[in-house]
């Protein structure tokens, strides 16, 4: 299972974490929110690191995953579960209408209409007071339940989040490991040649859109619960662009790169404390360096470093290319 | 019977005509090249007959079915694939996963699927893999499969193009300059494709600078100048033609065939 090997590796360190230091702040507090993070890191990537089409946007299906759940479990007191599904119906409709006059655009212009969709859902949720509670939020979510097993604890809360995590990374392992995921790089690498091998472009883009948008609803839904009250601060523009951070700083089109990303952007300023007034821009100053020193990104950067150690050690056999290749260079 | 049919065919962009009423027909099993100086709107053509220009008058029919204005990749699910002039490699992908993006039509498996691995899933990736393997080895690029597209030199990325587009399992290939930036070893060798594809009996549709080339390659040649047919038939018909001489290869060039 060499495919899976990354994955399994994961699942040790989420066992191992907990029964190494049991009841320790950044396993039981800071991991549960690197987990949620790492979910909707993992969902973006396939919009932006796999298929190439940016998103400034993608907090707005955080938020409406989040919204859904808090209003239909405390205003129609209905079963959380029942809830989450509906938020990813809801989000799963929005998405499939917007992604089609959104993703004829390109570069910037995609950049700037995805960013447009986030702040609409932001005002939705601070001006429709009567539904969402407006800017002071809606609290008195009741916490998940797993036939009688009360989600209530930090420690459950970290199994479900990195279970709900594992689950998200092996969805996405197998989709970029299949017809469809070719699809996905195919478009990135170039959207004529893809429509030329048959590839319905904007089918694709469409459903990656969608996923994406489902993967953030998820995460919502989790997300309020665990919370228990939220609000539209949440769900700004800002953390749309920490999202974007995540995946850039771990590595585009690597799913564990975006897990690394949203675990090194949720870790950082909470290690980074130590150094009260000058956090913010010690912070700052350790994603521009990493941004210069590694440009592919942390995770892939850092796999391409060791690979090479590797080699040094046992240099790997490469192809030995054909007479008429080096005349060919161009 | 012609494998593709165009007639009275049109597409000006801005009011500058790049094709003008054109008509022709490509007969199944051969290897035609479409020549013509600089702007003569081969290109054009190609990309109308694909489906990424909308034709503003004019009918392309392809094995007895209307494929004007269809989208590419409807009409690369009807047997027609193309390479690109300038490539359109999947740099962000190794040589094999190219290939195998060109399978596309030849498996089926969807989004929701392929994320959950459902049965199945396991053989259409082995039969997909094999494929391409395949059409990389009939293009001679085997010793590359695990390499990554952007490690490749042009002249190998060349040809897989080709392959990728084989993979397609077209009817019919569009090739658009196959040879241009190619030395002389890998001209020969790129024709030596090219007739080795129409063996197998994919027809041709070739677009190239390299006379030489269209020369000894082509069964029929068409001559494109200004958006119109100029003349039309076989390399020795068109050697010997005298508005071609004029207009095009300027009275005094021969070509042994």
């Amino acid at each position: 299972m060499k495919r899976l090997r990354g994955l399994f590796l994961l699942a040790l360190l989420v066992v191992v974490l907990p029964i190494l230091f049991p009841d320790n702040y950044y396993v039981t507090v800071v991991a549960v929110s690197a987990a949620l993070h790492a979910i909707l890191a993992v969902g973006l990537n396939l919009l932006m690191g796999y298929a190439g089409l940016i998103s400034l946007g993608h907090a707005a299906f955080f938020g409406v995953g989040a919204y859904t759940s808090a209003i239909i479990t405390t205003r129609f007191d209905l079963n959380p579960w029942l809830a989450m599904a509906a938020g990813i119906l809801l989000t799963g409709c929005i998405a499939f209408i917007m992604a089609r006059p959104i993703l004829r655009l390109k570069g910037h212009y995609l950049a700037m209409a995805t960013l447009g969709l986030g702040m609409i859902v932001q005002i939705v949720l601070v001006q429709a007071e009567g539904l969402t509670g407006g800017p002071d939020g809606l609290g008195g979510i009741p916490p998940l339940s797993l036939f009688g097993w009360e989600v209530d604890s930090d420690l459950r809360w970290y199994m479900v989040m990195s279970t709900v995590m594992l689950l998200v990374v092996w969805l996405a392992l197998n989709l970029i490991d299949s017809r469809s995921g070719r699809a996905l790089r195919a478009l990135h690498g170039s959207e004529v040649a893809a429509e030329m091998m048959g590839i319905d472009t904007t089918a694709t883009k469409t459903g990656v859109f969608v996923i994406a948008a489902i993967s953030a609803s998820l995460a919502g839904s989790l997300f309020a619960h665990q919370q228990a009250f939220i609000s539209p601060d949440s769900f700004s523009f800002f953390f749309s662009i920490e999202l974007v951070t995540m995946v850039v700083l771990g590595g585009m089109a690597s799913t564990f790169g975006a897990v690394f990303g949203a675990f090194v952007l949720t870790f950082l300023p909470e290690l980074l404390v130590v150094f009260e007034d000058y956090e913010v821009m010690i912070f700052g100053a350790i994603l521009m360096l990493m941004m210069i020193f590694l440009p592919q990104g942390l995770f892939v950067g850092l796999q391409g470093l060791l690979r090479r150690l590797l080699q040094q050690r046992a240099p790997a056999r490469l192809p030995a290319p054909a007479e008429e290749d080096k005349h060919g260079a161009a | 019977m012609a494998l593709l049919e165009i007639d009275g065919l049109s597409k000006s962009f801005g009011g500058v005509t790049a094709i003008a009423d054109l008509r022709f027909e490509v007969p199944k099993g051969q290897v035609y090249s479409v020549i013509g100086p600089n702007g003569a709107g081969k290109t054009t053509l190609f990309n109308m007959l694909s489906g990424i220009y909308r034709p503003d008058e004019g009918s392309i029919r392809f094995q007895e079915r209307e494929i004007t204005g269809l989208q590419p990749h409807k009409v690369a699910a009807m047997g027609l694939s193309r390479t690109f002039q300038n490539l359109q490699m999947f740099f962000n992908m190794s040589v094999l996963d190219n290939v195998m993006v060109g399978c596309h039509l030849r498996t089926r498996s969807g989004l929701f699927r392929a994320a959950l691995r459902l049965p199945g899933i396991v053989r259409e990736e082995r039969e997909a893999n094999r494929l391409a393997r395949e059409e990389l080895t009939f293009c001679d690029l085997e010793r590359f499969v695990d390499l990554e597209a952007g490690a490749l030199p042009y002249g190998v990325l060349k040809r897989l193009e080709i392959a990728r587009a084989l993979a397609v399992g077209p009817q019919l290939l569009l090739m658009d300059e196959p040879a241009a930036g190619l030395n002389d070893t890998e001209t020969a060798e790129m024709q030596r494709l090219i007739r080795r594809i129409c063996e197998r009996g994919i027809t041709v549709l070739l677009v190239e600078h390299d006379m030489g080339l269209v020369m000894r390659v082509s069964d029929r040649i068409l001559v494109l100048d200004y958006g119109s047919r100029l003349a039309e038939g076989t390399p020795s018909e068109i050697q010997n033609d005298r508005r071609v001489i004029e207009a095009y290869l300027g009275g005094e060039v021969q070509y042994a065939v």
